[in-house]
């Protein structure tokens, strides 16, 4: 009875060791990179949109194998909440009640087998919805980018939304 | 070994100091708890110095006493020792019960009889610890305490909530029992801990292997059993009073607890406080998620902001115990509040109003969280010659709410609409009412084979209300039967078998969001009211099965177990579609997912001597479908997609402990886990599973004296804890670095008197080292572990006997 005892769990040990021998599939483990430190990158912290214009967006986007796509958040911080990094560098104005604020949600595809990607895409901000003017004042600008396994990385930016006075 | 030399020695020595002699008679019957008979027991009455030995049946006789007082001694291996005093006047019978000794179980070895013989006769691997144990161990919830077990870890958020984690499964992989009634809240959630009174265990077997043969879907990864059930010594009243603090949380708290019985009539009663502050991490400030957000907070006095909470539970027993019947009623109420760390709101970092929040460390303002669970059961256990029927019959409502400021995400409106039906600040609600009724018929052939058969059957009825939505309301209900057969080769050996068949049934209510979102096409825009789960039935049916083997020569445990179990697909898996605001992320379910299904081959051995054991548990594992939520590179709604996906899953590993003395009182032991996960196809082939704790091993050096001083049973350990680095993730995990920690314990009862004061110290995390648990909620935003905490608790115990 040992003996068989003794087999069971040497034929165990084997089937361990031939599975931890099997080489291992390269797999990825690196995240996408989101750069907006080049001269011409827009928008930049604490950088100001205006409604009824339209702006380029221009960043940088790189990955260790592929890219997969990204996506354009703008919320207003008229309460602070403040989720970005550069958040104390800007002047906020003092805290609101949101009344017709602006909400900009947008995925976007990044052609397929790019590891860099420049990104120059023109967006349009309206200048006013079906209730009328949008509140002016301090809005978070979030992109987010994917690879093409599924690793995200966020950018959060604090900007300005204005009219342009004339 | 030597425990049944003793024994012989006992006996003897009983033998020789019977004489003959004209008097009265005493006789009765020596049972345990749960009313078998105890073969082998010692009787003793003083101060005469007779003795005897209960028989096959439990039986015993001693004749020729003379009149008088007598103090009478019955004990037991692995029970605690009985003693009264009884006069006696004429011939008697005297029925005595015995109790399981709380004998701790050790470091690393098991000394408790009653846990030995529990790894002996289970094919799948078990740990058994009692109430001693976790009180030396105590964390800052159940599961925390049994973190040190091989083969547990735990996904932890904040200092007092916990859930369990076996072999690197977790969630609705681990089935929690108590008193045999699967314990039903909402399992799925990282941020949810156990509704389980750590107080008031009594025991735990943690069973590391596929259990779905007793308990059905879900015991994948395994079991952790919990009882609380002891039958109380015949016409004794006996309470005990624990006291604990904790330096780390400000934690203060008590529990205190009942006990009697009177002849065939017993209750039992406790009630359990605990009111702790905000936790204190080892730095001035954190930065959450340092490599995208990198949003620092500043932390006063080292406190994570908003963790306070408090517990108040409350448990109530009552049954009777007859010759061959006994039966119980089990209520119990346990309620849980405590904040979330306040500058994250689910994985958002945010900034909050810091003043309001620093006033003061034991407020818990929002966001934060509200559990109440309530339980009652009813266990019926019937006895006669070789039949013996069970049923566990109960009903459980597990209510969630989670609290936090309205903030609109998406299209939400930016300011809340006073015309619905619940509260802005409502985020989250879930009632969860559970039904589950279990029959069990265990028929003992002879003395070589057991068979047992069961009926389980269940209905889960789950409601949601908030703003937020993570999961549908559902209705859900299972049965299912199994055969279990136990065959006894020799003395040394026995073979398990048993088969299952499980039939569920699955109803999603549709959810659709409260606020309007537009939809464009062409050139028109339209506003709709999204669903975000749609109206779903499935059915669903499963075999599984497990066979297992185990031989005991002397020193030596061998078991080898293969089984089969499965798991039921949630309701988020089966529906979901739209945005989990807790975690940011758009999650998609499938409807057509099928039963997880789970390969399991599982071995064990251990060597042991009286003064060294060693032991190994390997297992290997296969998943032909493991579900798993998948993150993709695309994205909708402005947030990255998630799908429920199915992959082959292969996993394996182990555990190991073995300990050595090295003087007389003196021990040294060391425990190690490791789990390696790999899906084999799928969109995330190659990669591990999400949640995989790193390998990690504990070196311990154990002092024990039974008399030391003033103290009994007194210790001092010391546990160097070493965690490797977990660099096998998956998206969107972070890779953790390794660690080591120094905890250290010391305690032992103390005597006043009549009075004993049973004291346990603990401190944490010795050194104050700042690290990261790679299994912890917190840990997904870079936020490090507890700093040092210093533990207390003092337990007085306290009984009488009932005229």
């Amino acid at each position: 009875m040992k003996i068989i005892i003794f087999k069971c769990i040497i034929i165990f040990a084997a089937i361990m060791v031939l599975f931890s021998c099997d080489s291992d599939t390269e797999i990825d483990k690196e995240k996408p990179v989101i750069h907006t430190d080049f001269i011409n990158a827009f928008p930049t912290s604490c950088e100001t949109i205006y409604f009824g214009e339209t702006f380029n967006l221009r960043a940088l986007f790189s990955d260790n194998a592929e890219l997969g796509a990204y996506s354009i958040e703008i919320h207003n911080n008229f309460d602070h909440h403040s989720h970005g990094h550069n958040i104390e560098a800007c002047d906020l104005a003092p805290k609101k009640e949101p009344v017709n604020p602006f909400v900009f949600l947008e995925d976007y595809d990044i052609p397929e087998g790019q590891n860099e990607y420049e990104v120059n895409l023109p967006i349009s901000i309206p200048s006013e919805n079906g209730e009328g003017l949008f509140d002016e004042g301090d809005y978070h600008f979030q992109i987010y980018l994917t690879d093409k396994e599924g690793w995200s990385t966020p950018l959060g930016l604090s900007v300005k939304m204005l009219y342009r006075e004339d | 070994m030597i425990r049944f030399f003793m024994l012989l020695v006992c006996m003897s020595v009983i033998h020789v100091s019977l004489h003959s002699q004209v008097g009265y008679q005493l006789s009765g019957t020596v049972k345990t708890e749960d009313n078998s008979p105890l073969t082998g027991a010692v009787i003793y009455l003083y101060p005469i110095e007779k003795g005897s030995i209960t028989d096959a049946s439990g039986k015993f006789s001693l004749s020729h006493l003379p009149a008088g007082q007598y103090r009478i001694e019955v004990s037991f291996i692995g029970y605690k020792t009985f003693t009264d005093t009884i006069s006696i006047k004429g011939d008697q019978t005297f029925n005595i019960q015995l109790e399981v000794s709380s004998l701790s179980l050790q470091e690393v070895v098991v000394k408790d009889n009653y846990a030995e013989q529990r790894k002996r006769e289970e094919s799948l691997n078990i740990e058994v610890v009692n109430d001693d144990y976790l009180k030396m161990n105590m964390g800052g919830s159940l599961m925390n305490s049994l973190e040190r077990l091989p083969g547990v870890s735990t996904i932890d958020i904040g200092s007092g909530q916990s859930k369990p984690v076996i072999r690197g499964l977790g969630f609705n992989r681990v089935v929690v029992v108590e008193n045999n009634i699967k314990h039903e809240a909402q399992q799925w959630g990282a941020d949810h801990g156990l509704e389980i009174d750590q107080f008031a265990v009594e025991n735990i077997e943690v069973i590391k292997g596929p259990a779905s043969l007793m308990y059905g879907s879900d015991a994948i990864g395994g079991i952790i059993n919990i009882k609380n059930n002891k039958i109380p010594t015949p016409n004794t009243l006996r309470g005990n009073v624990d006291i604990i603090g904790k330096s780390n949380n400000s934690l203060i708290g008590s529990s205190l607890s009942l006990t009697g019985r009177k002849s065939w009539l017993h209750a039992s009663l406790r009630a359990t406080v605990l009111s702790y502050g905000d936790y204190r991490v080892p730095a001035d400030s954190v930065v959450i998620f340092p490599d995208s957000y990198s949003y620092k907070v500043n932390l006063h006095n080292k406190q994570m902001r908003n963790t306070a909470g408090y517990e108040h539970n409350y448990h109530g027993t009552i049954g009777i115990v007859k010759d061959h019947f006994q039966s119980r009623i089990m209520a119990s109420q346990i309620n849980s509040k405590g904040g979330f760390f306040a500058n994250a709101h689910g994985l958002e970092p945010r900034q909050v109003d810091s003043e309001l929040h620093d006033q003061s460390s034991r407020d818990i303002l929002l966001p934060y969280y509200q559990v109440s669970h309530f339980k009652i059961a009813n266990k019926t256990k019937w006895r006669k010659d070789q039949l013996e029927i069970q049923f566990d019959g109960g009903f459980q409502r597990n209510f969630r709410q989670e609290w936090s400021q309205y903030s609109s995400h998406g299209y939400m409106p930016p300011v809340f609409p006073d015309t619905l039906p619940f509260s802005s600040e409502l985020e989250r609600e879930f009632k969860k009412d559970y039904y589950s009724a279990n029959l069990n018929v265990k028929y003992t052939v002879n003395d070589q084979l057991t068979l047992t058969t069961g009926l389980n059957t269940e209905y889960h009825i789950n409601d949601i209300d908030g703003r937020g939505f993570i999961i549908p309301a559902y209705k859900r209900s299972n049965i299912g039967a199994f055969l279990l057969l136990k065959y006894a080769l020799s003395d040394e050996s026995a073979l398990q078998a048993g088969v299952r068949y499980d039939y569920g049934h699955i109803s999603i209510d549709q959810y659709k969001d409260w606020y309007l979102s537009p939809v464009i096409e062409g050139n028109d825009t339209t506003y709709h009211y999204l669903e975000r789960a749609s109206e779903t039935e499935r059915d669903f049916s499963n075999f599984s099965w497990s066979a297992g083997y185990n031989y005991n020569p002397s020193n030596w445990i061998f078991k080898v177990n293969a089984g089969k179990s499965f798991r039921m697909p949630t309701a988020q898996e089966l529906a979901a579609n739209g945005i989990n605001y807790h975690y940011f992320r758009y999650e998609v379910g499938d409807a057509d997912l099928s039963p997880e299904v789970s390969w399991q081959l599982d071995a064990g051995v251990e060597y042991a001597e009286p003064l060294f054991a060693v032991g190994a548990s390997p297992f290997l594992n296969y998943f032909s479908n493991y579900i798993y939520l998948n993150p993709t590179s695309e994205f909708n709604q402005g947030y990255q997609v998630f799908y429920y996906n199915q992959s082959r899953v292969l996993r394996y590993g182990g555990e190991i402990h073995a300990h050595y003395q090295l003087f007389n009182a003196l021990t040294l032991g060391i425990i190690g886990e490791y789990v390696y996960s790999r899906q084999l196809s799928g969109e995330k082939e190659g990669y591990t599973l999400p949640f995989s704790p790193p390998a990690s091993a504990i070196i311990n050096l154990k002092y024990r004296k039974d008399i030391l001083g003033f103290a009994q049973n007194a210790y001092f350990s010391v546990d160097y804890r070493l965690t490797a680095a977990q660099n096998e993730v998956v998206p969107p995990e972070d890779p953790t670095p390794g660690y080591t920690l120094v905890n250290i314990g010391l305690g032992g009862d103390i005597r006043f008197k009549s009075q004993t004061l049973s004291v346990n110290m603990q401190v944490q995390n010795l050194f104050n080292k700042a690290y990261l648990n790679h299994t912890s909620y917190y840990r997904l935003m870079s936020i490090p572990e507890q700093g040092r905490n210093i533990v207390l608790n003092v337990s007085i115990p306290f009984s009488t006997h009932l005229k």
